[in-house]
This record gives structure tokens, C-alpha cells and sequence, in this order.
């Protein structure tokens, strides 16, 4: 038997930093660098909140809310998204590094949900792979591409990623479930998840002039998962539900 | 002197003394080619500028593949497609390829040939052909092509200056099927305004 507080706290907080940076991925709608980077930007953030949705539906069938509900109606305490995603974009060059340093995470997590005991996870992870794939595959070029460029495009990726990597740090804030959800099955922990995000991350810096920072040196920046955010996210929230709370029984 | 035109500041000109001709600031072409559904063959669909082979790769599926099913793409740097002579009517390029038949010596190479079967379409691929190059790759293929319907044009490219989607990535190309809310069509909206025009009146 899965316990379903865990479940719920585990996919909160992956819904909410699906959402979260949906969001922040959308606004550069009209503002990309260039053009495919605009439309790039602005359909991983449709994924996003695609898959922030069907995480949502999922706990709806564990007994909350509905999703527009859940996505529209609560403040910003009652969000676990990691702080990390709801930051203002910045430059490009911050946008980007929390693009790759967030959406390597999440690809990771979701590979690891494929073996989910908890079948609705696991048929998700399946289903969305091929988005995942493409959203690191960008990532993972971009970095590499400017990461070695200019002499300004590798100072601005290297200041971004100094200053995002505590927050980047604080997606895998540890869960008060986390030996449960390893004893069920359901999900092989935030620890692991960190060691192959490290990994990861690391091997497509070291093809760059990037200095990926000591992390046992940086304090992670936690948080998030509890509700504590930054001054940022409730104007953001504020935005988001703007039309929604005008109506929320309108049917569209 | 600036101009409040950034295309005249482009050329650089000066009115004082003479300069030497400044190269565009501008990413080098990159040809891309897709493949509609897997089994099919890639057709050539336009061009994308980019610094590199992977860039172009990444512009290419933002350009070419969203709004139509894509299966499979490739990239290749514009230099390196050599072009044949253009032919019109029944006249097809096989009858201007040489017949070789001195085998020259050299290292054999694999080569990707397209055809251009209607003036005014895309190229389409056609296979690989081994050979020493690109003229001897078109005499070996010369008599299967010279009796059939003509080819007004031919492009042929080496296999190792191409950029193909890992075999590995192909899942990219999943994308789900319910994302019909991407698309304006998607919004059946007609009733609603009739309802609404209805209360209206």
C-alpha cells in the first residue's frame, strides 16, 4: 500500500515547478533572442504546463482539488515549487542556465519514474519522454554553443550559473518522505536524483570554458518545498490567475 | 558616420579613406532535410542560418517540423551540397553525367543523391551510393536513372558532412497527439458566438 501523503508531496512539488516555470518559459513569448529561440522558449513552456496539468489530474484522482482550482486559487505559501523557478527570467543568459540546470533535473526525475510502483507516474513518464528528450537535447547545445563562444557569452553563462546553482541546489531539498517513497517503490529518492543530476550536468560543462562550482562547498537554497518563496512569486501568481479569477466557473 | 539604417552601417562604408570589404556578420546556411512519416523518403525543406551542424539542427525542428508531422531530419552545411546542371522538358541531367569506366584509385566513400523530379519542388533523397567521388558516385548510378522519367536537377552530398537525429533521439519526434489546443482550429467556438449573437438579438 503507497502512502499517499508522500505520493501527494512528491507530485506537488513537481506540478508546481512544471507550472512555475511554464510560466516564467512563456513570457519570453516575443522577446526571444531570435526567432527559433522565441518559439523554442514558448512551446517547452506549453510542455510544461501540459505536464504540470496532468501531474495536477493525477492528484485530483488522489482526492484534491481540481486542476484550475489547485494551478489558480492558492497563494504562494501553499506552492512547493523549488525557488529556483520561480526567479525573474533576467537576461537570456540566466533563462537559459535555469533551463539547463532545472530541466536536466527534471529529465532525470522523470526517467526514474518510469519504474514507478505507482502506475499513473510511471505511464506519465512513459508518455512524455520524447519532450523531455528534446528539452535537454536544446539545453545541453545552447550551453555548449555560447559556453565556448565569446569571451562575453562564457562570462555571462559563468555568472549566471554561480548565482543559480545554490537555488538549482534547492530542487532536491530533502523530502520528510523520502525513506518511504524509496521503500515503496514509488520513487528512488531526491539524493539519488542529485548524484545523477550532478552527473549530468557536469559532463556537458566540462565540454565548455564553464567552471561548474564545488558543490559540496555551496549551501543550497531550501525552501521552496515548504511554501517558503522569495518575493517574486506572488506577483507572478497574481498575473497568472488575473483572467481565471475574474470567473472561475466560466466554461471556455 | 552612422546611419539610422542598420543595413547601410552593415556595408561598412566610409567616406574618407578606402577600407577593406567587411564580411557579413551573418551565420553561415545550413539545408534541411525531413521526412514525413518513417519508411517515407526525406524531402529538402529550406534552409536554416546557424554557427554549427547542431544549432542548425535545433533551428531546423523549431522551422520545419511544428507544424506538420515530422519522423526523422537532417541537416547539412550548404557548401557542401554540390548542384549538377538544371535540364528542362524530357531532357534529363543523366544525359550530360559521363560514363566512367576507369575505376579511379582512392579511398571509396559513401554519397547521398537527391533528385529534383518536378521543376519547382523539393529535392527528394534517393539513396547512397559508394564511391571514390561525387562523379564517379553519379556514372555508377547513371544507368538505372537515364531511361526513366527524366531529373531536371541533382544534388550530391558525402554521407560524413550530414547531421542525422541520433538513433537514440528519434523519441523527440513522439510528440502527443492531444495537443490540438495548440492550434486555433482546435477552439470550436462557432456555437457559442451563435448562442451568444442569438441571446444578443
Amino acid at each position: 500500500m503507497i502512502n499517499t501523503e508522500a505520493l501527494k508531496e512528491l507530485i506537488y512539488k513537481m506540478a508546481d515547478d512544471q507550472l512555475i516555470l511554464g510560466h516564467r518559459n512563456s513570457e519570453w513569448t516575443g522577446f526571444g533572442p531570435l526567432l527559433e529561440e522565441d518559439i523554442a522558449f514558448s512551446s517547452m513552456a506549453q510542455d510544461k504546463v501540459g505536464q504540470s496539468h496532468a501531474l495536477y489530474q493525477i492528484l485530483n484522482d488522489l482526492g484534491e482539488r481540481e486542476p484550475d482550482t489547485v494551478a489558480f486559487m492558492r497563494n504562494a505559501n501553499q506552492f512547493h515549487n523549488s525557488q529556483l523557478v520561480e526567479l525573474p527570467n533576467g537576461e537570456y543568459d540566466f533563462s537559459l542556465v535555469r533551463h539547463f540546470l532545472f530541466d536536466t533535473a527534471e529529465a532525470i526525475r522523470f526517467q526514474m519514474l518510469t519504474e514507478s510502483s505507482y502506475t499513473p507516474l510511471a505511464q506519465l513518464a512513459n508518455k512524455i519522454k520524447g519532450e523531455l528528450r528534446y528539452h535537454t537535447m536544446h539545453a545541453d547545445v545552447w550551453i555548449k554553443q555560447l559556453g565556448s563562444a565569446t569571451e562575453e557569452s562564457v562570462s555571462r553563462l559563468q555568472g549566471s550559473l554561480d548565482r543559480l546553482i545554490p537555488y538549482a541546489m534547492g530542487i532536491f531539498e530533502p523530502s520528510p518522505f523520502e525513506v518511504q517513497l524509496i521503500d515503496d517503490n514509488v520513487f528512488a529518492g531526491e539524493g539519488t536524483l542529485k548524484q545523477h543530476w550532478q552527473e549530468a550536468i557536469s559532463l556537458v560543462t566540462s565540454k565548455t570554458s564553464l567552471n561548474l562550482p564545488d558543490l559540496s562547498l555551496v549551501e543550497p537554497i531550501y525552501g521552496g518545498r515548504i511554501g517558503k518563496h522569495t518575493e517574486h512569486l506572488q506577483p507572478l501568481l497574481d498575473e497568472m490567475s488575473e483572467v481565471f479569477k475574474i470567473d472561475p466557473t466560466a466554461d471556455w | 558616420m552612422e546611419s539610422l539604417d542598420p543595413r547601410v552601417n552593415r556595408l561598412n562604408l566610409s567616406l574618407t579613406e578606402l577600407t577593406s570589404k567587411a564580411p557579413l556578420d551573418q551565420l553561415g546556411t545550413y539545408e534541411v532535410f525531413s521526412q514525413l512519416r518513417e519508411g517515407k523518403p526525406y524531402f529538402h525543406v529550406g534552409p536554416v542560418h546557424a554557427p554549427n551542424c547542431e544549432m542548425a539542427f535545433l533551428f531546423a525542428k523549431e522551422q520545419f517540423s511544428r507544424r506538420q508531422t515530422c519522423a526523422g531530419l537532417f541537416v547539412v552545411e550548404t557548401r557542401n551540397i554540390q548542384v549538377s546542371i538544371f535540364t528542362e522538358g524530357e531532357d534529363t541531367v543523366y544525359n550530360y553525367i559521363d560514363d566512367q569506366s576507369e575505376i579511379k584509385n582512392g579511398n571509396v566513400q559513401s554519397f547521398e543523391l537527391f533528385h529534383l523530379k518536378k521543376r519547382g519542388k523539393q529535392h527528394e533523397h534517393i539513396g547512397t551510393i559508394e564511391a571514390p567521388d561525387a562523379e564517379v558516385a553519379l556514372s555508377l548510378v547513371k544507368s538505372e536513372f537515364i531511361n526513366d522519367k527524366p531529373v531536371y536537377n541533382i544534388w550530391i552530398v558525402k554521407t560524413s558532412d550530414i547531421e542525422f537525429n541520433q538513433e537514440e533521439d528519434k523519441i523527440i519526434w513522439d510528440t502527443l497527439p492531444d495537443k490540438k489546443f495548440r492550434d486555433a482550429i482546435a477552439y470550436k467556438a462557432a456555437d457559442k458566438i451563435k448562442e451568444f449573437k442569438e441571446r444578443q438579438s
